[in-house]
């Protein structure tokens, strides 16, 4: 008696289990795809080009590469890991204010124009000698509230101001600090090295000499009095590492974030994840792979033979 | 990664794929008998066994099929349309953020904000936004340039690109002298490779000359107009009121020794495909605009891009007709087995 009820639940369990795979089946063709919100994010990369950039104190995938060439490269790495849906716009920065080259684009639509452009990126780009950094990263500020939606801000430099900040009397931040959010990326080490002197054609011409650059700010230089105090100090100017405690401090002043030694891509992207600003954006969604999953699930186990085997008398 | 000519998304999904062997493990249901000739000879059940183990597999195998969804990849097609290849030659330098000669405003100092910007280089920005929606076929390409030229945008098919391009053209001040040699240089270059597609114009929309108009520079650009059958279009934005690009009697002599005059005249001597438009207001530009939308409607060969395509549907559809005709047969079954021990 036992052994004809097995029968009997054997068959209707495979007949359930065959009736819903079908009604998977038949949901993952005709159930239309779902909106669903993901967070994505808008990025502007902003990308130091002056002179200092040129130090090949940088390394990637094994070559030692200069600060230029490594920003773009990390760039493009991050831009090929990005959601579909997230926008990307990439400006230079040389003098004391930054060139926006694109708005922000969508990065799956638009990644052959993004790659190609940041190829581009070097420093025969450069209009000036001169590398004001906080000035450009507060222009920055600005003209991201000019693009709708406020893009976020990955601003890739080695801190290294020429001519050289006052202790004290420093350009100020007129904005409020963290409206516009981002994350300064500080490239370069911690060893004072020449700087190759490039021309418009992007030839190296020697390196920076020490009687070639300014090592006071031009404040003090002009007045007579402050300039005894600033006598004593190293002229270094003409050599370059990435100035740490500058960027950290300036990342404090526009409330944004700062990483460095960046190795991997993925690190760089958890950082910008975490500082940058997100939106919902709804995309299409299809259930259909979870239908599937759900139908392959019941037929495994409507044919699996232990079903069989254990009811076996 | 491809796969019977179908690219999958999840390709790794296919290794599941050895589970159409389930249905033909034994069962091992059936009880020991004593003799084989007591079990009745049945060729149609047998058929019609391994019919449901094979409807079985085939539920499985477009199951997995589907899940690991598989799809035929974007694919670029071309068609006939209407329209040019445009390289944009957007100068980006001080003088562009003045306003226009003819406008009656007055930019005071430090009162420009955006709302009230009529900078040459913004109003320039916002139209040419508006004459690239307007050309749906058109491929665009960007040269950013000032005293030095930069080929920012090679030519593409992208709206989205063109338009961010430009419109971040209009953020920020100018950067310094107009050079435009360099920059027609670079535009010409962009085509340089490019097979032949229809109409290709040079669009530079600047209020300045070039002060190095040597004549080798001059036979290099010739050159390398007529090799890539180029058409210069020069929306020329003046920035001194009355002064125009042609020479007349009675003109003041300052202009005389115009860049802006050399760079006119050398383009009508050069034999090169060349108009010119004069614009001292924003409506002079925008009828400018105007013009060569009207003129550039050739012959256009298109690439068109298809997006990618999902191939699960049929997929399912088979899983679905094996299943069905599985589950028929199993409420069978169930019927058979109910009248049997009722």
């Amino acid at each position: 008696m036992n052994r004809h009820f097995n029968a009997l639940n054997r068959s209707y369990l495979r007949a359930c289990l065959l009736g819903f795979s079908a009604l998977f089946s038949a949901l993952a063709i005709w159930v239309p795809p779902i909106d669903k919100e993901v967070d994505v994010m808008d990025v502007m990369f902003v990308i130091d080009i002056t002179q200092s950039m040129n130090v090949a104190d940088m390394r990637y995938q094994l070559e030692a590469v200069n600060r230029i060439m490594w920003s773009t490269e990390m760039v493009h790495d991050v831009v090929q890991e990005m959601d579909c849906g997230s926008h990307v716009g990439l400006a230079i920065f040389s003098q004391h204010r930054s060139l926006v080259l694109i708005n922000p684009v969508e990065v799956c639509k638009n990644y052959d124009v993004l790659v190609q452009m940041l190829a581009h990126i070097d420093g025969p780009m450069a209009w000036e000698l001169s590398s004001e950094v906080s000035k450009a990263l507060f222009s920055v500020i600005k003209n991201a509230h000019k693009i709708k939606p406020i893009p976020s801000i990955v601003f890739l430099t080695d801190g290294h101001e020429s001519p050289p900040l006052h202790e004290t009397i420093r350009p100020k931040f007129t904005g409020t600090p963290g409206v516009v959010s981002g994350l300064l990326v500080g490239v370069g080490g911690d060893d004072l090295l020449p700087i190759p002197k490039r021309n418009k054609q992007g030839d190296v011409l020697g390196v920076w000499d020490v009687k070639d650059v300014l090592h006071q700010d031009v404040y003090v230089s002009s007045r007579f009095n402050m300039l005894g105090a600033d006598k004593r100090v190293a002229k270094t100017e003409h050599l370059s590492s990435q100035k740490r405690a500058h960027l950290r401090a300036l990342a404090g002043i526009v409330g944004m974030g700062y990483i460095s030694d960046v190795q991997k891509v993925q690190t760089l992207i958890n950082a910008i994840k975490k500082e940058a600003t997100t939106h919902p954006q709804i995309i299409k969604y299809s259930l259909a792979p979870w239908f599937s999953f759900g139908a392959l699930l019941l037929l495994i186990v409507a044919y699996y033979p232990a079903i069989s085997r254990k009811k076996r008398v | 990664m491809s796969f019977g000519g179908l690219y999958w998304s999840l390709p790794w999904l296919l290794l599941l794929l050895p589970l159409v062997l389930l249905p033909w493990w034994r069962h091992k249901q059936e009880h020991v008998v004593a003799w084989s000739r007591f079990v009745p000879v049945d060729p149609l059940s047998r058929i019609i066994g391994l019919l449901f183990k094979i409807l079985a597999s085939i539920a499985i195998a477009g199951l997995v099929f589907a899940f690991a969804g598989p799809y035929l990849p974007e694919k670029e097609v071309e068609r006939i349309g209407e329209g040019a290849e445009i390289v944009l030659l957007l100068d980006r330098s001080r003088s562009m953020d003045d306003p226009f000669a003819g406008s009656v405003e007055t930019v005071q100092v430090g009162l420009v904000t955006p709302a009230t910007d009529k900078s040459k280089r913004r109003m320039a920005g916002r139209f040419l936004n508006e004459f690239i929606q307007r050309r749906p076929d058109d491929r665009f390409g960007f040269v950013l340039f000032s005293s030095e030229a930069f080929d920012l945008l090679p030519l593409t098919y992208s709206k989205g690109a063109i338009l961010a391009t430009v419109n971040a053209s209009m953020l920020g001040k100018g950067l310094s002298d107009t050079n435009i040699t360099k920059a027609l240089v670079k535009a010409a270059k962009l085509f340089e490779g490019e097979t032949y597609r229809g109409a290709r114009i040079v669009l530079l929309v600047s209020d300045g000359g070039s002060s190095e108009l040597d004549l080798a520079t001059q036979e290099r650009i010739i050159n390398l107009y007529k090799k890539q059958s180029l058409t210069i279009y020069w929306i020329y934005l003046r920035s001194r009121k009355g002064m125009t690009l042609d020479v007349h009697a009675g003109d003041s002599p300052l202009w005389v020794d115009l860049p802006e005059r050399h760079l006119h005249a050398f383009f009508k001597s050069s034999k090169l495909p060349y108009r010119a438009f004069e614009a001292d207001t924003l409506e002079d530009f925008s009828k400018a605009l105007d013009d060569i939308n009207e003129q550039q409607y050739q012959t256009l060969v298109v690439t068109e891009i298809i997006s990618k395509e999902d191939k699960r549907q049929s997929f399912f559809v088979l899983a679905l007709l094996a299943l069905f005709a599985l589950l028929l047969s199993q409420l069978y079954t169930v019927w058979g087995v109910r009248q049997a021990h009722g």
